[in-house]
């Protein structure tokens, strides 16, 4: 594999990595999701031009639209969290409860 | 051509002339009141004449004026009927008001209203003048309806006191009950006569005519405040004094007897009306005299009293004796009037005391006023050849001869010792003994206005009987012959009912005031009829459409039903079934160290 492959696929890794492993803001947990799926994309994109898989060619377009509405989603449960106990602390969460 | 038409239409313009002059400046006057009263005595003088002429030549006359409209078959015209009937009750009516509004000249001399008040008082007279003319029924109902109206404004005279405007409200709900029945009755003629004029009705009318006069009846119910419609009656005191003397004594509440009297031709055929007639104003004589043993407001006992003689009235006529009756309605309307002029004196001159245990010892402090109060006593009870024994005597000794309800007949007499126990109680409490009201109050009976009015009924109450009954056409009014305890049954129950209401009161004087039996409550509280029924009757039948529209409707079948329903649904089960604890970091980072074995496990296996 190429030296640019195995950058993005670091990328990817250290993204999930920092999603699963956090302290305490939920927000960096979102932030790190938006990271994974940038790095998808860029290697997804490198992989179809290089390759020339032209029926492919809008894989990262649909991919970017379903990011858009996970990330709308995460942010909304972001908020409804913040509104009920005005930070994002993660130790908030072990009510069930909104 | 003589001038019997001219004179009536002309004595009934005399009296719109007043309610034309409002629009001028006339209406402003401080004689205006002067000027109604004159309008009303000149009325009165001219209306003699026609009657005079038909005491004299026994003629009658319908006079048909104008054509209002005809209804594909109905000719509906504006017509007077002046037969015997109306001929006799317009005078008698107007002398009634002339003195009436003579004495209201001097009640209602420190009302800023007066004008108003006497614009009212003529407009109510101009009403009842159309209802007793009347020819059609038609015309009868307008002047019905505007009584109707009139003592509405009349009794609610006071309107900033809430009991006046409920008392006002009153009356106008039950006398609508009873047009109900003066609806049904026209509606009836309507469709199966095909007339509303009193002549062709009598004429064309053969078969079973119990629908009508059962409609009849109960508009009478209504407007003479019988059994089942009777409270307002009591409650219209809440009114001026003048206004309870002109029509809830003399001239309104006889309305519905005169309706009655108006459709005897009818009635004679039919017994089944007559025996309900009966039993209706039997029962209605002996409940209200029984509730005006106990009241202590001097208003409400002649209220009470007015109501007993209206159910007297209605018995005559259960009788088959619509020319006694409508002679009592003639008579009485001197005495109570007087009556209540009198009370208005006494409430007066104490300052504006009306409760009879508050009075007393006014026997020597208002000579004219208790020597009217103790006449007008004495007709009431049918002292003999007094006013009220030509009347009452006669009607009790025809029921006692006449083939009717033996139980009605009983209660009637029941009745009529009670009449002289309530007045013995009134003149006792009002004149006689220690005066217990305040002595603070000047008591002055002195104004000539007063004097006048009294003095001029006093006059009726004692000779108007003789005149009347001896002036008359012969009537179906039976021959007198009896033995000699039916005879005398009326005046030994009257005295009987003096004696026993003296012995009473005096017996109880110095002693202290129980507590009240059941029989007293009974009575003082009119029965429980209008607590029962205003009520009872309000209260459920909103309780229950409140249940119905707000409970069931909104709450219920556009609320519980589905959304609520789910919703709670929903949320029971998941608090079941869930059983997660939200450790989400933990969860997050076994998922790490997993996918981190695993691939690196992997890495070395191939």
């Amino acid at each position: 594999m190429s030296m640019v492959y195995i950058n993005i696929f670091l990328a990817f890794i250290l993204s999930l990595m920092g999603m699963l492993i956090y302290r305490s803001h939920l927000m960096s947990s979102l932030l790190c999701l938006e990271g994974m799926m940038l790095s998808l994309f860029v290697m997804m994109s490198v992989t179809i031009l290089n390759n020339h898989l032209t029926l492919a060619s809008m894989m990262p377009i649909v991919l970017l639209v379903f990011a858009a509405c996970e990330a709308a989603l995460g942010l909304s449960l972001l908020v409804m969290v913040s509104n009920t106990y005005g930070t994002d602390y993660v130790q908030n969460l072990n009510l069930l409860q909104c | 051509m003589n001038m019997f038409a001219s004179c009536m239409i002309t004595a009934l313009i005399l009296l719109t002339l007043p309610i034309i002059m409002t629009s001028t400046k006339l209406y402003k006057d401080k004689l205006y009141p002067y000027y109604v009263k004159t309008a009303t005595s000149h009325a009165f003088m001219i209306s003699m004449i026609p009657a005079m002429m038909f005491i004299y030549s026994g003629q009658e006359m319908v006079i048909s004026n104008w054509h209002w409209m005809t209804i594909q078959t109905m000719k509906l015209s504006m017509s007077f009927k002046l037969d015997y009937f109306s001929m006799i009750f317009v005078p008698v009516a107007l002398f009634v008001t002339w003195s009436i509004m003579e004495f209201s000249m001097w009640y209602m001399h420190s009302d800023p209203y007066i004008n108003r008040f006497f614009k009212y008082l003529l407009m109510f007279l101009i009403t009842m003048m159309i209802l007793v003319t009347a020819n059609n029924m038609f015309q009868l109902f307008i002047g019905w309806e505007g009584v109707g109206i009139m003592s509405f404004l009349l009794i609610g005279w006071w309107y900033g006191r809430t009991d006046a405007n409920t008392a006002a409200l009153q009356a106008i709900l039950y006398n609508r009950i009873g047009d109900v029945g003066f609806i049904m009755a026209m509606a009836w003629f309507l469709l199966h006569l095909n007339a509303w004029d009193l002549q062709q009705i009598f004429m064309s009318a053969n078969d079973n005519l119990n629908l009508p006069l059962f409609g009849l009846l109960l508009a009478a119910t209504g407007k003479s405040a019988q059994f089942g419609l009777h409270p307002w009656l009591p409650s219209a005191m809440e009114g001026p004094t003048p206004v309870s003397a002109l029509l809830h004594s003399s001239t309104m509440v006889v309305a519905g007897v005169f309706l009655l009297i108006r459709f005897h031709p009818l009635m004679e055929q039919n017994p089944t009306i007559q025996t309900l007639t009966l039993c209706l104003g039997a029962v209605t004589t002996l409940f209200t005299a029984i509730c005006a043993l106990t009241q202590n407001d001097i208003k409400k006992i002649v209220a009470f009293s007015t109501s007993s003689q209206l159910g007297l009235m209605i018995v005559t006529i259960g009788i088959n004796q619509p020319y006694l009756a409508f002679l009592h309605i003639c008579t009485h309307a001197f005495f109570k009037a007087m009556l209540f002029m009198c009370s208005g004196s006494i409430i007066h001159s104490l300052n504006d005391e009306q409760d009879i245990r508050k009075m007393g010892g006014l026997f020597k402090a208002l000579p004219f006023t208790t020597t009217s109060l103790i006449i007008g006593s004495l007709a009431l009870t049918g002292m003999p050849f007094l006013t009220g024994f030509y009347s009452k005597d006669l009607i009790i000794e025809t029921a006692n001869t006449s083939n009717t309800n033996a139980w009605a007949l009983l209660i009637t007499l029941i009745a009529t010792s009670m009449t002289a126990a309530y007045s013995t109680r009134i003149l006792f409490f009002a004149l006689l003994g220690q005066p217990r009201f305040t002595p603070i109050i000047s008591i002055n009976e002195n104004n000539p206005y007063l004097i006048n009015s009294i003095k001029r009924l006093l006059l009726g109450s004692v000779f108007a009987g003789y005149v009347i009954s001896h002036s008359i056409t012969p009537t179906t009014i039976p021959q007198m012959t009896m033995p000699h305890h039916l005879k005398m049954a009326a005046l030994a129950v009257t005295i009987l009912g003096f004696i026993l209401a003296l012995e009473l009161n005096l017996t109880m004087q110095g002693l202290k005031f129980n507590h009240s039996s059941h029989y007293f409550k009974f009575s003082n509280l009119l029965g429980y009829y209008p607590t029962i029924m205003h009520r009872l009757a309000p209260k459920t039948s909103l309780f229950m459409s409140q249940k119905s529209a707000s409970m069931l409707l909104d709450h219920i079948w556009l609320e519980s039903v589905l959304p609520k329903s789910i919703a709670f649904f929903q949320m029971k089960s998941s608090t079941l079934v869930s059983n997660q604890k939200g450790l989400i970091k933990l969860y997050f980072f076994s998922f790490m160290i997993t996918m981190a074995l695993s691939l690196s496990i992997l890495n070395y296996h191939v």
